[in-house]
């Protein structure tokens, strides 16, 4: 059959929307460029220097995302590059503000021992590495189901990566009192960055050939199918884990992502009400037993019940108080890019990021910040549902939720709402591995959504012109 | 699969609920209580990057700027000055990174730009980009009154002393002056080290600087205080009227056994005199007898009346001027010594002047006030204030016969102080008054403290223009240490409103 003919299908085929992804993306980087500019503004009544090489070197390298989505997942989503865009180039523009006012407003002393003093540059260059990702996701994975092959296999590089910080000496693996890197020569990574991604496909692969096993419903105790003791290994093998990133690299906010994405795609997966609450009353019971036998986590409660008591908020709530008041000062509009006092929160730059947009941007601000999260959330999601192979479904899922969970985990820390733990703010944080590891993810979304929104293959023959051939 | 993420989305859809409205409550409803927070760096910052209001002083119908902030040069903080320091330090108080006094403090939240009346203001000021901005307060005080008030206070030997001048008609403030004073521009640095030395000097001070003598110090009133014991006499009955003769021995025997004489031992007329002539000539043993009669409760109710015995805010804080109701205080031998203004009586030079502008006002006491007008940025009006009653001291019938006695002490050649504020003294300005001079100090020790309490009378159907209360504290006699400084301030204010 002729090229014409296949034109001429009567039935429309459905747009990859990838113009629409474009003007958005263009949309994205001008709300990129003017936040850079008001900073310069802000800081020091000028436009920055550095700021044309900036802008064009971050708009190089979306578009270059965006070309590569054209020619490798051409039906993706259009909104998922441009979101993501959005956030990470206005992640660069924090960093920078925070990194030209210095520490306690002092321009030439770090903000922090982690910032160094070119650590937009560097967050930029962690950028390049994130479309990096992206644009190898989209070229080396064509179809998010081949993963399934690679189900053991990445199973055991992300438990193995979660574990290594804790093996490794504390010269090796300790930065700022967080026992969860990997410092080798001038370089370290995050390692549960990517422990995450890579265990949420060993989830989705071992959860969809065994989902009809753990589904199998053992005794009726409340109203509540309960799963048969046997098929309760699994399960108990991740909270263990869980509870062993909690107790050996004092992280739990790792350990919560990692739980909580494990349950969340148990459920998806087996559909079984009861695997939420088993999930949820294990979760409950360690953090309860780890909070009153370890002190440094049992004081994270302390610091989120009582911040202001007595002398807390100049020691051990210093951090969440100076958070919670820079965003309060910064009220319904904020002080405006450059002109809050952000610097006064430590670690502002990547755990208290948010509070420094709550700060500037004010609450319009945050609040559209969390709704591009959710956005992003909601993207992921739709991909999952519409997509048609369980595992790419299961896939897309969980890792949508781990999304939404590391938001919900961070900003509700930094605003009071649950008890602090130090995750990165996917996108905004300064450092690599979550931003790389984040790009990666939106990757793996883009590649499901590809195949969920991609027509179906079309016949090769007309149906008038099949010849059936009967065996004689 | 699709049910459970349909759920799994629902269960994000609310964890996204949950941090926006967990925001709204941090940033839009929680704002105020977090700003209040000891410790706060952002708001204690935030104070010097606006400029704050700046405090004038409006009693002689310019505007003179006594408190201003100026941008610091290569800066974009502002310091405050005071380009009139110790003049008005008393008033305007100080505004330092630890703490604020004075109007400074009292009206902080319109100069500093917070209070609810200039959220337009500052809205309006958000959107057309232009910076925060405090309300200017402007003062009753009158320059020439208060400047004249200093010099004179600070000329007359070193001695501490105060100097209150109120408009007997508004109760409007038109001079508040303590010496020795202090310079607040010295505590306007940023150096919080700088600052502590600072403190600590004027707080280690002997002279203390930082007292506000004219409202936060008391002193006995001595004889200004027949002012209210005649009052009570007229008012009740007792005495009818200035002519009524009085008895006023040389020496006055009390329930008690104790003696009672006139100042210098001096005899009273003739033992007989009417009763202003005992008030210009003050004699003690003729007030003393009448107080015995009054009773002690009639006397502190009579001093209630005069604005005593209640705290008062103009919006600084007026300590109480006070007839205390220790033990034993209604013994008549006691009470004697109450009326002539001893025992425990004791009164701010605020008080003094109150006594003065009630008499000169008809006997009715306006509340004392300091703060005219706010007006916003763009001298917007905000506030304004309106004259208020404070109390009805006396009935005019009763205020006449006083301020016709307190005529006669400035006027009559035998009166107290008719060297000192009489016309030869004022160059032709009538003004009536009634000295003080109050032993005091254990055994009445110190030396004594000079009182003088007086006003301008109304004329020609306009009210007064000013009454005057001060103290200088172990002057000597009232008429030669307190007078001549009372004359000075009167002269001076009214040459700028003549």
């Amino acid at each position: 059959m002729s090229l014409a003919a296949r034109v001429d299908q009567p039935v429309p085929m459905p747009r990859g929307r990838r113009r629409t992804e474009l003007v958005m993306l263009l949309f994205a980087l001008a709300v990129v460029l003017l936040a850079y500019g008001a900073v310069g503004l802000g800081l020091k009544g000028k436009l920055p220097a550095g700021l044309p090489v900036y802008v064009i070197v971050f708009a190089i390298l979306m578009i270059a995302g965006h070309f590569a989505v054209r020619r490798f997942a051409p039906y993706a989503d259009p909104l998922l590059l441009p979101l993501a865009a959005l956030l990470n180039g206005l992640g660069i523009v924090m960093i920078y503000r925070l990194q030209e006012s210095g520490r306690n407003g002092n321009p030439g002393y770090l903000v922090s021992p982690v910032m160094s003093t070119s650590a937009a540059k560097l967050q930029l260059v962690y950028t390049g590495v994130g479309i990096v990702g992206l644009v190898l996701v989209l070229v080396l994975i064509s179809e998010a189901r081949v993963l399934q092959r690679y189900t053991y296999t990445l199973g055991a590089l992300g438990l193995a990566l979660l574990a290594l910080p804790a093996l490794l000496p504390s010269s090796h693996s300790v930065v700022n009192g967080a026992k969860v890197w990997i410092i080798l020569g001038g370089f370290s990574i995050q390692p549960g960055e990517f422990a995450r991604l890579a265990l949420a496909v060993f989830f989705a692969g071992y959860l969809v050939s065994k989902r009809d096993v753990l589904a199998l419903a053992g005794r009726r105790v409340l109203g509540i199918d309960l799963p048969r003791a046997r098929d309760l290994g699994p399960v108990l093998i991740a909270w263990a884990a869980s509870l062993l990133i909690l107790i050996f690299e004092t992280d739990i906010g790792q350990s919560a992502l990692f739980f909580g994405l494990f349950v969340a795609m148990l459920y998806i997966a087996t559909q079984r009400t009861s695997w939420l609450l088993i999930g949820l009353g294990l979760f409950l019971a360690g953090t309860f037993v780890t909070a009153s036998l370890f002190h440094h986590v049992g004081e994270r409660f302390t610091i989120w019940l009582h911040p202001f008591q007595g002398s807390n908020p100049l020691n051990a709530s210093y951090q969440l108080v100076q958070g919670l008041e820079g965003m309060a000062f910064g009220g319904l509009f904020g002080t405006g890019l450059g002109h809050g006092q952000p610097y006064f929160t430590p670690l502002v730059q990547s755990d208290f990021i948010f509070t420094a947009f709550g700060e500037e941007l004010g609450l319009v601000g945050v609040m559209a910040l969390l709704l591009i999260f959710g956005l992003l959330v909601q993207r992921g999601l739709r991909a999952a549902l519409a997509v048609k192979d369980p595992f790419s479904k299961l896939l897309a899922a969980g890792l949508s939720f781990v999304l939404a969970l590391q938001v919900f985990v961070i900003v509700g820390g930094v605003s009071g709402l649950i008890p602090l733990t130090g995750v990165t703010t996917p996108f905004l944080s300064q450092g690599g591995s979550s931003l790389v590891a984040s790009w990666i993810l939106v990757g793996l979304l883009i590649r499901v959504s590809d195949s969920a929104r991609k027509p179906a293959p079309q016949p090769i023959q007309d149906e008038g012109m099949t010849q059936v051939v009967r065996a004689g | 699969m699709n049910r459970a993420i349909l759920r799994i989305s629902l269960a994000c859809l609310a964890m996204f609920v949950l941090l926006l409205l967990n925001i709204n409550y941090v940033q839009a409803f929680e704002t105020t209580k977090l700003a209040d927070e000891p410790h706060n760096v952002r708001v204690f910052d935030q104070q010097f990057t606006y400029q704050r209001g700046t405090i004038l002083a409006n009693g002689d119908g310019t505007y003179l700027k006594i408190a201003e902030s100026v941008p610091v040069k290569g800066t974009d903080i502002y310091v405050r000055k005071y380009p009139y320091g110790t003049i008005y330090a008393p008033v305007t108080g100080y505004d330092t990174i630890y703490g604020k006094t004075g109007i400074e403090q009292t009206e902080n939240s319109l100069l500093a730009g917070t209070d609810p009346r200039l959220a337009v203001h500052n809205f309006t000021a958000l959107l057309t980009g232009k910076q925060k901005q405090g309300a200017t307060v402007a003062l009753t005080i009158s320059p020439a009154a208060q400047k004249a008030a200093y010099q004179a206070l600070a000329a007359d030997g070193g001695h501490p002393a105060a100097l209150v001048a109120l408009d007997p008609s508004t109760g409007a403030v038109l001079a508040l002056a303590s010496y020795p004073s202090f310079d607040p521009n010295e505590l306007t640095t940023l150096n919080g080290a700088k600052l502590d030395k600072i403190d600590r000097q004027l707080l280690a001070d002997p002279r203390q600087p930082l007292l506000n003598r004219a409202i936060q110090e008391r002193y006995p009133p001595g004889s200004s205080f027949k002012v209210v014991t005649s009052s009570a006499a007229f008012s009740t009955g007792k005495v009818a009227n200035p002519s009524t003769t009085v008895l006023a021995p040389t020496v006055l025997t009390l329930p008690n056994g104790h003696h009672l004489i006139n100042d210098g031992g001096e005899v009273c007329g003739n033992g007989h005199p009417p009763i202003i002539q005992a008030f210009w000539m003050s004699c003690n043993t003729a007030f003393g007898g009448l107080g015995i009669k009054l009773t002690a409760p009639v006397l502190r109710d009579y001093s209630s009346k005069f604005g005593m015995n209640a705290p008062l805010s103009i919006p600084l804080p007026v300590v109480p001027s006070i007839v205390p109701e220790v033990q034993g205080w209604t013994d008549p031998s006691l009470t004697a010594f109450t009326a002539i203004g001893q025992f425990n009586d004791a009164v701010t030079p605020m008080q003094e002047a109150m006594f003065s502008a009630a008499i000169a006002n008809g006997g009715t006491l306006m509340k004392p006030y300091l703060v005219q007008r706010v007006l916003g940025p763009g001298l917007s009006l905000i506030e304004s204030h309106t004259p208020s009653v404070l109390s009805q001291a006396v009935s005019r019938t009763v205020a006449g016969y006083v301020q016709s006695m307190m005529f006669e002490v400035t006027h009559n050649p035998g009166g107290t102080a008719a060297a000192t504020a009489g016309p030869q003294a004022t160059g032709g300005i009538t003004i009536d008054g009634k000295t003080g001079t109050a032993e005091n100090g254990i055994n009445n020790g110190n030396p004594n403290d000079a009182v003088f309490t007086c006003f301008v009378p109304g004329s020609n159907g306009r009210p007064s223009p000013i009454a005057v209360g001060v103290i200088v504290q172990g002057g000597g006699f009232g008429a030669d240490a307190a007078a001549p400084i009372a004359v000075a301030v009167i002269k001076a204010y009214l040459g700028a409103h003549s």
